[in-house]
């Protein structure tokens, strides 16, 4: 038991566990196999009012914490990362309309967003600008009352799906650095958006990856979220609040990996005796055991210290996803270990835990760049 | 309407922590009676369709909160438990009393129960507790229309041989099974609401019942032993293939006389 | 030491069920250990005529002849059976663990305020009166239960005694009563067959169950043929009712029904512990599974790895062929 949870966030989560134990794990391996986007995990989302958790009460949300949200993003991911993801992904593209949008633009949008009638996506990402912002091509350019955008996105979770896409473009070039990005909202079905193609990835392969093409897009000024030249600052408090989603679908993915390897351990027999019984068994469960807790523990203390707004947000963010990615990769790979050649077919949900816990060294920023933010941190610090 | 659901806290099946060899440790791990979440489910249902109000009534120790709680996230807009140390270990007799005097407290159109608990297995206590309150009771429902304009209820009630359709007047008693269907999950929005919701706390005093006319010392029943049951002397496991398999298993039935 | 010992029976189409029987048996044989009257109360608009059949198996039969118009509700019975025991004082009432007769002990008990015991596997007479065998959580302990008082209510399972005609038959007293007092009245207003319903599993003495491992509603039918083929009924698990792949009169265990055939087959059955309460105490069990360490093998008298749709119509012909 976690003594710092409070009794509504256990009741929360038990919930949430009983939804996906029930609803979701059965389809995880469907999931994962037929790359298709779960339409049936959102409609359950959103009947049950998990979408709803992280957005304010006065616009139909819940106004749960940002650790509660990743409580049930830590729940969903133990058995399936790609349905954890989507409230990963909901939160993230909503994240510039908390922090920046305007009463008109949060009355206009949370609603939906909050009862999961509406999707959204996060594009900043350019093939170009990966790891470095500055290298972001995407225009928009001053056109009448509005504004036009034009540029390539890649990389965009669920980049097709999305009904609300918070889209980084380049707004002012002379600006220099961190003051030429501004964020604006583009909604499915505004003329010249596309979908130029899907990517075919190794894990988290139920959730769409995108690449979005913007072709003299015309958004009016209402989708404008905060200043013109606020992007790039907008982005990184997004990423201060979204980096601890993707720690906890890590460490969702670690703690589905260690119960799947320790149930294995108990009932296989070999020699004689359950493997369980064997100690270079026993010691890969014990790290993995250990590694999980402690990438779950270092979670709850970021969500806890992001959410009140401590000075060092940025650094604790950045140190949760780095440790609990870390984590995952490493103890599904021990976990493919323990179930050996069982571990390496699609019998057993291991391997596909294996390929999905990649991707949480990789995105919302790779963990090179954590270890950037971090150590930057400290030398600033000092 | 206003509806009661008579909701029971239970150990989990197969889960139950045993003390003094075979009574059951109600001091934690409780939950809602599977047939009392399908009637709560019916309950929460009749009321989005006609409007009014969900009540559960729960005689039960502290740990039956949690399956409380869970009732209320669900839908019920408030509880009643009744809890006094004096009850536990109370027969379905007292139990049947005590539930009928809370009753007598409240005000309703309907009461729902489980046709039975897992635990007591009996599946009594609801026709009792009709009777002692001179409601119609109607039991093994598989669906319930209320009729509130005109102040009836028609069940179908699962008969031997299908199904009979049965018409009382309300305020009615209705025992209801699996086919009313799946209990909802609680939504998240339910779980944070139901944390301001009332659940009542009434004692034996409050009911104005005698303390000694319940628990143990009252009890019309007495367990004069408990054993574990014969055990099995562990399967003979058959692997071969599915010829040679069949051949031992008429090998197994003709030994035993079965065929 | 107490009053008598009486079987409260139902009647299904104008003869008495196979439960009522086994109660009129079980009624009898306690009468002859304790050296205590016995009799058989029968409410219904052809007692008289139910009771001569019931009759055979010994005990006297009061038959209570009410107003025709079908079988009468569980409140009816009970009306008439609290008014003759108030008149008669017997000690003990022995009712059957069907729908109607929990229900007729369940007003009963609100009428009378007398103890029961329920779910009664055993019936023996002990010296402090009727002594109940019980199965309970899940299965894991055996009880014997007596009544604190001289007098209470035992709900039988069907099974717990075998019926038999006794060598000499009892008589038939018809019997009229004023219901002591009027329950509120619960009206049938309709009783409809559905042949999905009728299935004997409580009495059957051998079931053929199926479990998700069958896949589907058609997997039923290889179900379905070895049931045939051993003269048994077709159970099923909690799951593949839900799944709607065969209807709830076949559930066995938790909110379904509680069996004790001679033989359960259970077919791509895991073995839940909901499953498992309702079948444990089968005589013989056979489990076909694929998996080897599915729960049902911890509690199986024989566990054949295999596919059921291999196993399941080879062992159907096998039977069909040794019964010729």
């Amino acid at each position: 038991m976690t003594s710092r949870l409070t009794q509504e966030q256990l009741e929360l989560r038990e919930a949430v566990r009983e939804l996906a134990r029930e609803r979701i794990a059965p389809r995880a391996a469907e999931i994962d196999q037929n790359a298709v986007f779960p339409r049936d995990v959102v409609e359950l989302f959103a009947r049950h009012d998990v979408f709803a958790l992280i957005y304010p009460t006065e616009y139909g949300g819940l106004g749960g914490t940002l650790l509660t949200n990743c409580l049930m993003i830590e729940e969903v991911s133990q058995v399936c990362a790609t349905s954890g993801l989507i409230l990963a992904v909901q939160a993230l593209g909503s994240l510039p309309l908390l922090l920046a949008g305007s009463e008109e633009q949060k009355q206009r949008w949370i609603p939906g967003l909050a009862s999961g009638a509406l999707l959204d996506a996060f594009a900043l990402t350019e093939a170009g600008a990966g790891s470095d912002p500055a290298g972001i091509r995407t225009r928009a350019v001053r056109e009448g009352d509005g504004w036009r955008i034009d540029g390539t996105k890649r990389f965009i979770s669920q980049g097709s799906e999305a009904d609300l896409i918070a889209v980084f473009a380049v707004t002012d070039p002379e600006a220099g650095r961190h003051r030429d990005l501004s964020c604006f909202y583009v909604e499915r079905g505004m003329p010249g958006f596309s979908v130029a193609r899907l990517e075919h990835k190794m894990g988290i392969r139920g959730s769409p990856t995108a690449e979005l093409v913007f072709d003299g897009v015309r958004v009016p000024d209402a989708n404008r979220v905060g200043e013109a030249g606020e992007g790039f600052r907008i982005a990184m408090r997004t990423l201060n609040r979204s980096r601890p989603a993707v720690a906890a679908q890590a460490v969702g993915i670690a703690q589905g990996a260690t119960d799947a390897a320790v149930a294995y351990a108990r009932q296989r027999v070999q020699f004689g005796k359950p493997i369980g019984e064997l100690q270079m068994v026993q010691a890969m469960l014990a790290d993995m055991a250990t590694r999980t807790e402690a990438a779950r523990q270092l979670l709850y203390e970021a969500c806890e210290r992001i959410e009140a707004d401590a000075p060092d947000a940025a650094r604790w963010a950045a140190m949760c996803k780095l440790f609990a990615g870390d984590t995952a990769m490493a103890v599904t790979t021990d976990a493919v270990q323990v179930l050996g050649g069982y571990g390496y077919i699609s019998e057993y949900p291991v391997e596909r835990m294996m390929r999905d816990a990649k991707i949480t060294q990789l995105y919302e920023g790779t963990q090179q760049i954590q270890r950037l933010v971090i150590a930057r941190a400290l030398i600033a610090a000092q | 309407m206003r509806i009661v659901v008579l909701l029971k806290a239970v150990p989990v099946v197969g889960n139950e922590k045993l003390v003094d060899g075979w009574r059951v440790d109600r001091s934690a791990g409780l939950e809602a009676n599977g047939n009392d979440e399908y009637v709560l489910e019916a309950a929460l249902k009749l009321v989005e369709a006609h409007g009014g109000e969900v009540v559960t009534l729960t005689m039960g120790p502290h740990p039956a909160l949690e399956a409380i709680r869970k009732a209320l996230a669900m839908g019920a807009a408030r509880a009643v438990q009744i809890v006094d140390d004096a009850l536990a270990g109370s027969d379905a007799l007292a139990t049947g009393r005590v539930l009928a005097a809370a009753l007598a407290h409240l005000e309703y159109e309907l009461v729902l129960a489980g046709a039975d608990t897992s635990d007591g297995q009996g599946g009594v206590v609801g026709a009792a507790i009709a009777t002692r309150l001179g409601l119609p009771y109607l039991s093994y429902a598989a669906s319930i229309e209320p009729d509130p304009a005109a102040g009836i209820v028609r069940v179908r009630r699962i008969s031997p041989t299908g199904y009979d359709v049965l018409e009382a007047r309300l305020p009615a008693l209705i025992a209801g099974t699996q086919l009313l269907g799946e209990p909802r999950y609680p939504s998240l929005r339910g779980i944070m609401q139901a944390r301001s919701k009332e659940i009542a706390t009434w004692t034996l005093r409050d009911l104005g019942i005698d303390p000694a006319s319940v628990g143990p010392a009252a009890s019309q029943t007495v367990v004069q032993e408990a054993t574990p049951p014969p055990q099995r002397a562990g399967a003979t496991v058959v692997r071969e293939a599915p010829d040679v398999a069949v051949e031992r298993i008429v090998a197994f039935l003709v030994s035993r006389r079965l065929i | 030491m107490a009053g008598a010992v009486w079987a409260i029976g139902e009647i299904v189409e104008g003869a008495p069920t196979r439960l009522t029987r086994e109660l009129a048996t079980l009624a009898r044989q306690l009468g002859e250990a304790a050296a205590l009257p016995v009799a058989a109360v029968l409410v219904g608009p052809d007692a008289a005529a139910a009771g001569a059949l019931l009759a055979e198996h010994g005990p006297d039969v009061l038959a209570v002849e009410v107003d025709p118009g079908g079988r009468p509700t569980a409140a009816v019975i009970a009306e008439r059976v609290a008014a003759l025991v108030r008149e008669r004082a017997p000690a003990f009432l022995l009712v059957g663990a069907s729908n109607d007769g929990k229900d007729v002990a369940g007003i009963l008990q609100g009428l009378l305020d007398w103890g029961v015991l329920v779910n009664g596997a055993g019936v023996r007479w002990s010296d402090r009166g009727p002594q109940v065998e019980m199965s309970v959580f899940g299965g894991r302990l055996v009880t014997q239960s007596t009544f604190a008082a001289d007098r209470g209510i035992v709900i039988v399972r069907p099974s717990a005694v075998t019926a038999e005609t006794a060598p000499a038959a009892g008589q038939v007293e018809r019997v009229v009563v004023d219901p002591a007092i009027e329950l509120a009245p619960v009206r049938v207003v309709d009783r409809v067959a559905e042949a999905s319903a009728a299935v004997p599993i409580e009495e059957a003495s051998v079931i053929v169950a199926g479990g998700r491992g069958v896949g589907g509603p058609e997997g039923f039918a290889v179900v379905r043929e070895l049931a045939d083929a051993l003269g048994g009924v077709v159970g099923a698990t909690r799951a593949v009712v839900d799944a709607g792949w065969i209807g709830y009169a076949h559930q066995i265990g938790q909110t379904g029904k509680s069996v004790k055939p001679q033989l359960y087959v259970a077919a791509g059955i895991s073995g839940a512990i909901q499953h498992k309460v309702g079948m444990q105490t089968s005589g013989t069990i056979v489990a076909i599974n694929r998996d080897p360490d599915a729960p049902i093998a911890e509690f199986a008298d024989m566990m054949v790895v295999g596919d059921l749709f291999e196993i399941l119509p080879r062992l159907t012909a096998a039977v069909r062929a040794r019964r010729g």
